[in-house]
């Protein structure tokens, strides 16, 4: 039952956290700085224009009125309409949020073998020329903005050895093939940023795990090295590294909104900052919000996998 | 003790230390060192100013002359990239430090008091950090209004906004561990103030703590300030920062490359310094560090 019990906190944990995140969202962009209608209309508006908008976008209500009602909509699916496009949000929103699910599936298909080749090659040859050097080329990568690690792939890839476009012409007529081509290097980028950070940690968790009795275990049993990395040591390093793949999952939602701006990806992270340059509150608050759902949601199943795959929990 | 500091301090001549140092720490200051005195001296030698233009031909680029090539309004772009050193490690460094104070404030305050303020703010807490960072960081801005933005005070904040939680959260689990301790007891017993329990009893043992968290976020800063450029929401134009400036020059990158990629490399080897100086630090007080956790 404490399995359960611990399951179901969490859970309630990151509802809550999720509840007080939109009320941040909503505070910060409504309520704090200024007038909304103001901001929006620039400082030159005229006040009847001013009183309009204030009337269309319900600015005459209480804070609180308003935030019911927006929360309320949002929980129907309904994240009302955007002002700088006639279409409500959710019509908007549903194309990009499909390119970039497509783009960070493709990305973590990239990012699994890039942290784990690396990590198991460094793990067995611990403390030897191998390990040094990948872990100088793990800082270096882990130095370097992801936009600029963008520039220097799409550079190489689209300039000086011509394999991809440089720029990503999605619509609904585009083939598959298109769309691979489109995403290749948008998911590289992704995925070796991902998985800079979870090659360090997947290193030092498997390192520990080869120091383990059971390890030494099975290698005096004379099993070949690569079945004890693989069978015995590889399993246990990895529940840690759940952790770091939900950091990652999170990163994934900061990271799609460089990436996208650097190969003009037409996704839901340009779709953040068109918002953001446009000042288009409702659909800013539809955007923030949904990247901080994922980024709750990626870190409660890392700590509910965590708690279900530890096995001490098992019983009691 | 909390943290495993090398106890016996015996004068040691600097070239002992230096070869008993870790390798990364020796490295990233090297690194660090020369950043820093391109960054002070570079507007007494670079060849041109930072807003100079028609200072050679834009598109045709690299040469001696322009080792990073022209901009579209025949800037030189190695210049710029001299000048702009200075502000992406002032921002840094000062954003990084008020994040620092605060976060040790509010978290040392957190863990020393518990209770359901402790709970409270731990939600807080906990939800500003449930917002991607560039996130938080790009509502923030806009939120604020263009009055204010591009102001390299806006910067600092930004980043002490971002760092702050997290190193509150940092700061908490430190005083968490400190507080159960003897002397904490003795101190409260003595009639001492929240405060001066803080000052005196929590800072002290949680300095290794937060020097090292303090490192780890300094060498991410210059990246959330060029992101933040690159996407157009940091510093404004004309202003040399380097994000901005791989923004600029994006549309030059096939027929001058290094317009882009020099003012990259110069922020890319500022945090290679940064990381390595914080790997080898952290080594020496004894604790691990998770680089890469952003």
């Amino acid at each position: 039952m404490t399995v359960l019990r611990l399951v179901i906190t969490r859970i309630l944990l990151s509802v809550l956290t999720l509840l007080i995140v939109s009320i941040a969202i909503f505070a910060i962009i409504e309520v704090l700085p200024g007038d909304v209608a103001t901001r929006m209309l620039g400082r030159d508006a005229t006040p009847a224009a001013i009183a309009v908008f204030r009337e269309k976008m319900h600015l005459n209500d209480p804070a609180v009125v308003r935030y019911v009602h927006w929360l309320g909509g949002i929980l129907h699916g309904d994240f009302g309409q955007a002002l700088t496009s006639s279409r409500p949000i959710a019509d908007i929103l549903a194309p990009r949020i499909f390119n970039t699910l497509l783009l960070s599936i493709y990305a973590f298909l990239i990012y699994l073998p890039l942290a784990l080749i690396p990590a198991l090659v460094q793990a067995s040859h611990r403390d030897r020329q191998v390990d040094h050097v990948i872990s100088v080329i793990n800082l270096v990568f882990l130095s370097t903005p992801d936009f600029l690690l963008g520039t220097v792939l799409l550079l190489a890839f689209t300039v000086a050895l011509p394999l991809f476009p440089a720029v990503s012409m999605l619509d609904d007529n585009s083939s598959a093939l298109e769309y691979l081509r489109a995403m290749t290097l948008p998911a590289v980028t992704l995925a070796i940023a991902m998985a800079i950070a979870a090659v360090r940690m997947l290193r030092d968790n498997l390192i520990e795990v080869l120091d383990s009795d059971y390890v030494r275990m099975a290698e005096l049993k004379g099993l070949p090295r690569h079945a004890v990395l693989l069978r015995h040591a590889l399993p246990n390093a990895l529940v840690p590294t759940l952790n770091i793949t939900a950091i990652n999952l999170g990163y994934l939602v900061g990271g799609v909104v460089i990436v996208e701006k650097v190969y003009s990806y037409p996704g839901f992270g340009r779709l953040m900052i068109d918002a953001l340059q446009l000042r288009d509150v409702p659909l800013i608050e539809a955007t923030v919000l949904i990247a901080s759902t994922v980024y709750v949601g990626a870190n409660m199943l890392a700590d509910v996998g965590a708690i279900l795959l530890n096995p001490r929990l098992r019983k009691g | 003790m909390v943290a495993g500091v090398t106890t016996p301090r015996k004068r040691r001549s600097f070239g002992a230390l230096w070869r008993r140092a870790p390798m990364s720490l020796r490295i990233g200051s090297v690194i660090l060192l020369l950043q820093f005195l391109i960054a002070a001296t570079g507007p007494f030698w670079a060849p041109y100013g930072p807003a100079q233009i028609q200072t050679g031909v834009p598109l045709s680029g690299m040469s001696w002359q322009h080792p990073f090539g022209v901009d579209q309004l025949g800037r030189d772009v190695f210049s710029r990239a001299v000048y702009g050193g200075h502000i992406v490690i002032l921002l840094s460094l000062s954003g990084t430090f008020l994040g620092l104070v605060i976060g040790a404030i509010v978290g040392l305050f957190s863990g020393y008091v518990g209770g359901w303020v402790d709970e409270v703010l731990q939600r807080l807490l906990e939800a500003m950090i449930s917002i991607p960072f560039l996130v938080l960081a790009l509502i923030a801005i806009v939120a604020v209004g263009p009055a204010l933005s591009g102001n390299p005070i806006l910067l600092v904040l930004i980043v002490a906004l971002i760092y702050s939680p997290r190193i509150a959260r940092m700061a908490r689990a430190a005083a968490l561990d400190i507080v159960t301790r003897d002397f904490v007891t003795v101190a409260r017993l003595r009639g001492e103030s929240a405060w001066s329990v803080m000052k005196r009893e929590l800072l002290p043992n949680a300095t290794s703590v937060l020097l090292v968290e303090f490192a780890l976020r300094a060498g991410y800063a210059p990246i959330l300030i060029g992101s933040l450029g690159f996407l157009g929401f940091g510093l404004r134009p004309p202003t040399p920062e380097w994000g901005l400036m791989m923004s600029e020059n994006r549309s030059l990158i096939i027929f001058s490359p290094m317009t882009v990629l020099g003012p990259g490399l110069m922020l890319a080897s500022l945090v290679v310094g940064l990381n390595l100086f914080t790997e080898g630090f952290a080594r020496i007080l004894g604790r691990t560090v998770r680089l890469g956790d952003k």
